[in-house]
């Protein structure tokens, strides 16, 4: 049980620290930010992490989150939480009909389908201009400070909202794990043809972990519109922006683990944005390149992330002490 | 009319996607891994081919052979440095070391080149051949009779020499490679290289009609994957035969749906032929 005693420390600590900051300066938005992209890391770590099937598309549930419920809001006055649910419902059904072509492929071939299947939903967002508004994309009506609404003039209230997404999608991490679903998924991820002899329904578990971590990932990018006031096609269906940060966030700090994708999001979130201010107009190209440095030095390195670098650190040490 | 014209632009097209999605297709016949990066590579290729043309006033189908092997001796030092140490790591692994590299040569030419489009001018960039009622750009016919050189290269060299049959040894069987004396690392850096190679001169062989930009890879991603899933990973042969059918599927397309919608047509044959036959629809059993 000592692990929940340290989530709730952690939750309770991270509940205090905004009291501490400007509640409409950069540091809170920083961490807002990587509230989210931790969250992200960890709606993907469901399928990349636990079923070890390599999603190279999450961008396309972000992204239907994102315009599902920016698009109810402004032409029916919508309010972005009932939005949020459909565009949870949406993502869901879109995961399901797209495992039908993807439940027998592993590996690159799964990455391959995922990635062309996020291309697809941005070519569409980007074509369809009357509904989506195109390549210029969508702005969230103005209209501060109204929970219904879910705009605020102040970053704090979004903070509290991205950390309680967090705590919810790790949550439903955790839960998986130690559900039955979870030791399924694991007997796949290990052996899929063992799982499958021992009278496990691989396609049906990856079907639903993937559904689940879809919806996730769409009420994600409904919060991210929220957020922004303002996305187009590549903010929220982009390859590099979304779906390979997302799985880059939960990689780098070790996948398959609940405190994962939150260290990945919240070394790569401030590095980024830091990079962003103190390099100005070339920023956006050097801290990308960091980023990529930093993948492949830390695939390089450690594949399993930096926790797993840590704890093989941690027991060397203590074995050196023994002996 | 219009038909025919469109299957000829998809056929002229299409060749030049042929030579860029081979070298994706052989480097994963010989390791089994698919480069993400692979784009990023004919970006480099096209970055080369602009620059022979502006400083050394070198026309970009010459240039191309710049391109060759300028990006051929990059990817033997990639293979050496990164591939090679994931060779046997598990597919995520895998994965995310291109999808790295693509991250890093993205920004790395933009950081250098800055986000501007450059082209070049060739007498030959507006000349049109006309045959009977059609039409054929001159550039485009230059691209692809350079397209079908450097694929018939490659088929002499993996064919007819001691170094191609080597490496479609290592490809079929590395261990048994190695006992007959074959070094297998340096038969997969030849691979690598020969690879991103032929992506290269593939991107500057278009140049003459292709605005050149760090991010003008994106563009081909896709398509690429199309092309070699369509003739089946691995098949060099599938690779020539899946890039004249994108070619002529893209450009027939475009008679039907609006043209932003080009790519779409594209991608829902990637998935249809993914669900149906991962292993590719026209290309020969590996």
């Amino acid at each position: 049980m000592k692990w929940w005693i340290v989530g709730a420390v952690v939750i309770v600590a991270a509940a205090i620290v905004p009291t501490f900051l400007d509640p409409t300066g950069y540091a809170i938005r920083v961490l807002t930010l990587a509230l989210l992209f931790a969250a992200l890391g960890q709606a993907w770590n469901i399928v990349g992490g636990l079923a070890n099937q390599i999603s190279l598309g999450h961008a396309a549930f972000f992204g239907l989150g994102a315009y599902t419920s920016t698009i109810l809001l402004i032409n029916f006055g919508l309010s972005p939480w009932i939005g949020m649910l459909a565009g949870a419902a949406i993502a869901a059904v879109a995961a399901y009909l797209l495992s039908f072509p993807t439940m027998k492929l592993r590996g690159h071939y799964f990455a391959l389908a995922t990635l062309a299947f996020s291309e697809v939903l941005r070519v569409i967002a980007g074509s369809w201009t009357s509904v989506t508004g195109g390549p210029v994309g969508l702005s969230v009506p103005f209209s501060p400070d109204s929970f219904w609404l879910l705009q605020f003039k102040s970053t704090m209230p979004y903070y509290y909202i991205m950390l309680g997404a967090l705590v919810v999608i790790s949550g439903v991490f955790v839960w998986v794990r130690h559900s039955s679903l979870g030791y399924r998924l694991r007997a796949l991820k290990e052996n899929p043809e063992a799982a499958e002899v021992v009278g496990v329904n691989t396609t049906q578990v990856k079907i639903t972990a993937a559904v689940i971590s879809a919806a996730l990932t769409a009420t994600l990018g409904t919060l991210y519109a929220q957020f922004t006031y303002f996305f187009d096609p590549e903010a929220v269906f982009g390859i590099i922006p979304i779906s390979v940060r997302a799985a880059i966030i939960a990689i780098l700090g070790g996948a398959g683990t609940v405190v994962g994708p939150i260290i990945g999001a919240f070394l790569i979130v401030p590095m980024e944005e830091m990079a962003n201010v103190l390099l100005s107009s070339r920023g956006a190209g050097l801290s990308q390149l960091a980023f990529g440095v930093m993948l492949i030095a830390i695939i390089l390195i450690e594949p399993r992330g930096i926790l797993a670098l840590i704890t093989n650190g941690v027991s060397r040490l203590r074995r050196r002490k023994s002996s | 009319m219009a038909f025919i014209q469109a299957v000829l632009d998809g056929l002229m097209i299409g060749g030049v996607y042929a030579v860029i999605s081979i070298g994706l297709t052989l480097v994963f016949g010989v390791m089994g891994i698919v480069n993400f990066a692979q784009a990023e590579f004919l970006t480099l290729g096209m970055f080369v081919a602009y620059f022979a043309w502006k400083f050394l006033g070198l026309d970009p189908l010459i240039g191309s052979f710049l391109s060759f092997a300028v990006i051929f001796a990059l990817g033997v030092v990639v293979q050496m440095t990164l591939i090679q140490r994931v060779l046997n790591a598990p597919p995520v692994a895998q994965i995310f070391v291109t999808v790295g590299l693509l991250i890093v040569i993205e920004n790395l030419t933009l950081i250098t080149f800055g986000s501007d489009f450059h082209s070049v001018t060739t007498s030959y960039q507006t000349s049109t051949l006309r045959i009977g009622p059609l039409f054929i750009g001159v550039p485009y016919l230059a691209a692809f009779l350079m397209a079908l050189l450097s694929a018939a290269a490659l088929w002499l060299f993996t064919n007819k020499t001691w170094y191609g049959r080597a490496m479609r040894a290592t490809a079929q069987d590395p261990m048994a490679a190695n006992l007959m004396g074959i070094n297998a690392d340096r038969m997969r850096q030849i691979a690598f290289g020969l690879g991103v190679g032929m992506t290269a001169f593939g991107g500057a062989v278009i140049l003459p009609y292709f605005t050149v930009h760090p991010t003008v890879g994106h563009q081909f991603v896709v398509l690429m994957f199309t092309v070699v899933v369509l003739g089946g990973l691995g098949s060099v042969a599938g690779a020539v035969v899946g890039g004249f059918a994108v070619g002529v599927i893209q450009s027939v397309s475009t008679l039907f749906f609006p043209i932003q919608l080009q790519n779409l047509v594209l991608f829902i044959v990637f998935l249809t032929v993914l669900a149906v036959r991962p292993t590719g629809l026209i290309g020969a059993s590996r």
